[in-house]
């Protein structure tokens, strides 16, 4: 069992700065996912919080001790590399065995032959067969205890990966990307199968991906990193429906957010494409605003001024139980996504002038910096239009 | 014309070539083997396995096989324990690693030739600077108590260091028990840094990520990681270079050639030199061809243990 605690880490690699003050408190036995862009700098957090790489300021706290000066092996956390990293010239017994080996026999009872003249060797032995034993029977490996990695699948590999993490019974995981190689079908599985695993064993996770689907559907918690910085920390819904900056809201969810630019007139209204929100900004700002719209938020309306936007269907994503219309509307550089099911799909034709409206409230507004603005007389994102 | 035919006639300069270049030596030299055949000469007489009798008889080519064997012994693993030490302290450098690679290298480039005259004058008993610097440590009383071990209250005289102080030290490579070493010494000195190279190239290959695994499962000291994870993932590194070095060292020509020409009595009568002495210059090809078989049969059986190893042990499937 294991809390972190983060202190305003910071991680320079000589003049490039990856990581500028991160401030993260991660609750005992809590799913706490890092989710960003590639080379955000999420698995030189990881490794800090390892300890295998030296943060350059900032504190890293385990259970309300520091452990800036201690090393990897004695932070009782494992970790699960995104290439498994298994030992390739020992067989998966072995690979599991290693952690133990190490932590639990001295120096002396780990030699090939007099080890086992040494006291209490045949007791540690046991044990560790024991924990092995456990290990493989949760994850069901037992059939590959006796081959090497190079003989496994991807998959397999995986599985070891993680028993390899288990079998020391440590207070946290962290896990580097850990289903980035796997096939789609497996990685759904897994996913399904990490949560599981976490629920049963009651231990913090700390988990990167750069999938956000994954930090969507498997964390208690997820924090949303770019350019070295948390932009976001809570719940997935919450960060899902109230994300704070633009930038999170266009990193979380697929297909993306749709946005939009759009104006402010002398009475502080916002309009973008002819329509018009009810509600108006509770601070005053000015400028140029983006306005977001989730594609599931959009939908096909007959054509009401000052409430629908009008654009041409151009592509049409079938995904069986959903289609995803991609609709080009002129002032906007990319297309306008909307989400909507396969009956309505098919009474529309590539070509067709389709009119579109939003669910009132649903639209999420931000300011010129990319920051979310809220909306007078309503809590965030209420703006009945 | 038929595919098959045609295709026959696709390969047959390649096989020709191959043939004429590459195998028909090695069977040239196994039958001359046979024979008491002289360059020069109209015709030769069969002889048997005269030459090959002749090998297991005469003490000199017992000696022959004893230094081959014994240099081999002493330059494979010395040379590769070395290299493998540079190579790990280079590859852990900050800076600095390629000044250190060029250097070691040094010696690989440089012509053994030219190499083993300088190593001759080193090593001249009269004007080499190697006995002239022992010499003279004679008479600086701190380092000779050092050396001969005065310092833990042996007596220096009849130490290593002592004794040469009195009767003078040895001759190196005129010195037949040390002929043999000297010679190593440089054959060691010239392959270590070819074997630095290719633990360099080989640590490269090693997944940084095994490193942190290791240090997160509680292999904590330099050796420990060394144990887990360098040594066992430089498996085909080791085949390769050993059987590479064994390979070297079992063809030593030039040092033994410009230094001791085999001498002094036969203790540096290597195969190759031995082959050269007996089918070149005293054109006794038939006996020289016998001593190239034998070292071809070495070189062989060293070339299918590295076959062995790689398919069986060290790639890890
Ligand atoms: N050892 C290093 N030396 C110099 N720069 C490094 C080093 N390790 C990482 N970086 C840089 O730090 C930044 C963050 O790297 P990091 O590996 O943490 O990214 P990431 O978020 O894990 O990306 P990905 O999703 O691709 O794994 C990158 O720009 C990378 O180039
Ligand atoms: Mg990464």
């Amino acid at each position: 069992m294991a809390s972190i605690r983060l202190e305003s880490i910071t991680k320079a690699f000589g003049r490039t700065q990856v990581l500028n003050g991160i401030d993260l408190d991660i609750a005992d036995g809590e799913f706490l996912t890092l989710v960003g862009p590639s080379g955000c700098g999420k698995s030189t957090l990881l490794r800090i919080i390892a300890g295998l790489e030296k943060q350059s300021g900032g504190d890293v706290n385990i259970d309300g001790k520091t452990v800036n000066d201690i090393r990897p092996s004695r932070r009782d956390l494992a970790m699960v590399f995104q290439s498994y990293a298994l030992y390739p010239h020992l067989t998966v017994r072995q690979n599991l065995a290693t952690p133990l080996q190490l932590r639990d026999m001295t120096f002396t009872e780990r030699l090939p032959i007099i080890g086992r003249l040494a006291p209490g060797y045949s007791g540690k032995r046991a044990a560790i067969r024991d924990a092995v034993k456990n290990v493989s029977d949760t994850l069901q490996i037992e059939h590959l205890l006796d081959r090497k990695p190079g003989q496994l699948s991807g998959g397999q590999r995986q599985r070891i990966a993680l028993g390899r993490a288990m079998v020391r019974d440590p207070a946290g995981f962290l896990m580097d990307e850990p289903l980035s190689n796997l096939d789609a079908a497996l990685r759904v599985h897994m996913r399904a199968e990490l949560s599981a695993l976490h629920r049963s064993l009651g231990t913090t996770f700390v988990y990167v991906t750069h999938d956000q689907a994954e930090a969507l559907t498997m964390s208690d918690r997820m924090a949303v990193m770019m350019d070295g910085e948390i932009l976001q920390l809570g719940e997935p819904d919450e960060v899902y429906q109230q994300p704070m900056d633009i930038r999170v809201a266009r990193f979380v969810g697929s297909p993306q957010i749709n946005i939009v630019t759009g104006d402010m007139d002398d009475d502080g209204r916002i309009a973008f494409l002819g329509v018009k929100l009810a509600r108006r900004p509770s601070d005053g700002t000015t400028g140029r605003i983006s306005i977001g719209l989730r594609p599931e938020h959009l939908y096909l309306h007959p054509h009401t001024p000052g409430k629908t936007f009008c654009g041409e269907l151009v592509y049409k994503e079938n995904l069986g139980s959903e289609v995803f219309l991609y609709i080009k509307v002129a002032d906007t550089e990319d297309n306008i996504i909307i989400r909507v099911n396969p009956t309505e799909a098919q009474s529309i034709a590539l070509g067709d002038e389709t009119h579109i409206a939003h669910e009132p409230g649903k639209a999420l507004i931000f300011n010129d910096q990319g920051r979310r603005i809220t909306l007078a007389g309503s809590p965030l994102g209420e703006d009945a239009a | 014309m038929n595919l098959s035919r045609s295709s026959m006639w696709f390969v047959a300069p390649a096989v020709f070539l191959m043939f004429i270049l590459l195998i028909a030596p090695v069977f040239v030299a196994a039958i001359l083997s046979f024979t008491d055949y002289s360059l020069g000469n109209p015709d030769f007489n069969w002889v048997g396995f005269k030459n090959y009798a002749a090998m297991a008889k005469y003490s000199a080519y017992k000696k022959m096989f004893s230094a081959s064997l014994l240099y081999v012994i002493i330059v494979v693993p010395v040379s590769v324990l070395l290299g493998l030490g540079a190579a790990m302290l280079i590859s852990s450098l900050r800076f600095g690693g390629e000044a250190y690679k060029a250097i070691f290298f040094l010696p690989v480039m440089a012509t053994l030739l030219a190499m083993a005259i300088v190593w001759e004058f080193t090593l001249d008993p009269i004007v080499g600077v190697v006995n002239a610097y022992l010499t003279r440590g004679c008479d600086v009383g701190w380092w000779y108590q050092f050396i001969s071990g005065a310092w833990y209250g042996a007596d220096p005289t009849t130490s290593w260091y002592g004794n040469g102080c009195n009767e003078g030290f040895p001759l190196w490579i005129g010195d037949k028990d040390y002929a043999l070493f000297t010679i190593a010494f440089i054959g060691v000195w010239q392959a270590f840094g070819f074997n630095m190279v290719l633990y360099l190239a080989g640590l490269t290959s090693i997944p940084r990520e095994l490193y942190a695994a290791a240090a997160m499962d509680g292999a904590d000291s330099a050796w420990e990681r060394f144990k887990l994870v360098t040594w066992p993932m430089l498996g085909p590194t080791h085949v390769f270079v050993i059987t590479i070095t064994s390979i070297r060292s079992f063809q030593v020509f030039d040092t033994v050639e410009a230094l001791t020409r085999g001498g002094p009595s036969k203790s540096t009568y290597m195969m190759v030199y031995a082959m050269y002495e007996k089918g070149i210059q005293q054109n006794l090809v038939g006996i020289g061809a016998a001593i190239t078989v034998v070292f071809l049969v070495f070189v062989l059986a060293l070339t299918l243990t590295q076959v062995y190893f790689v398919n069986r042990k060290v790639h890890y499937s």
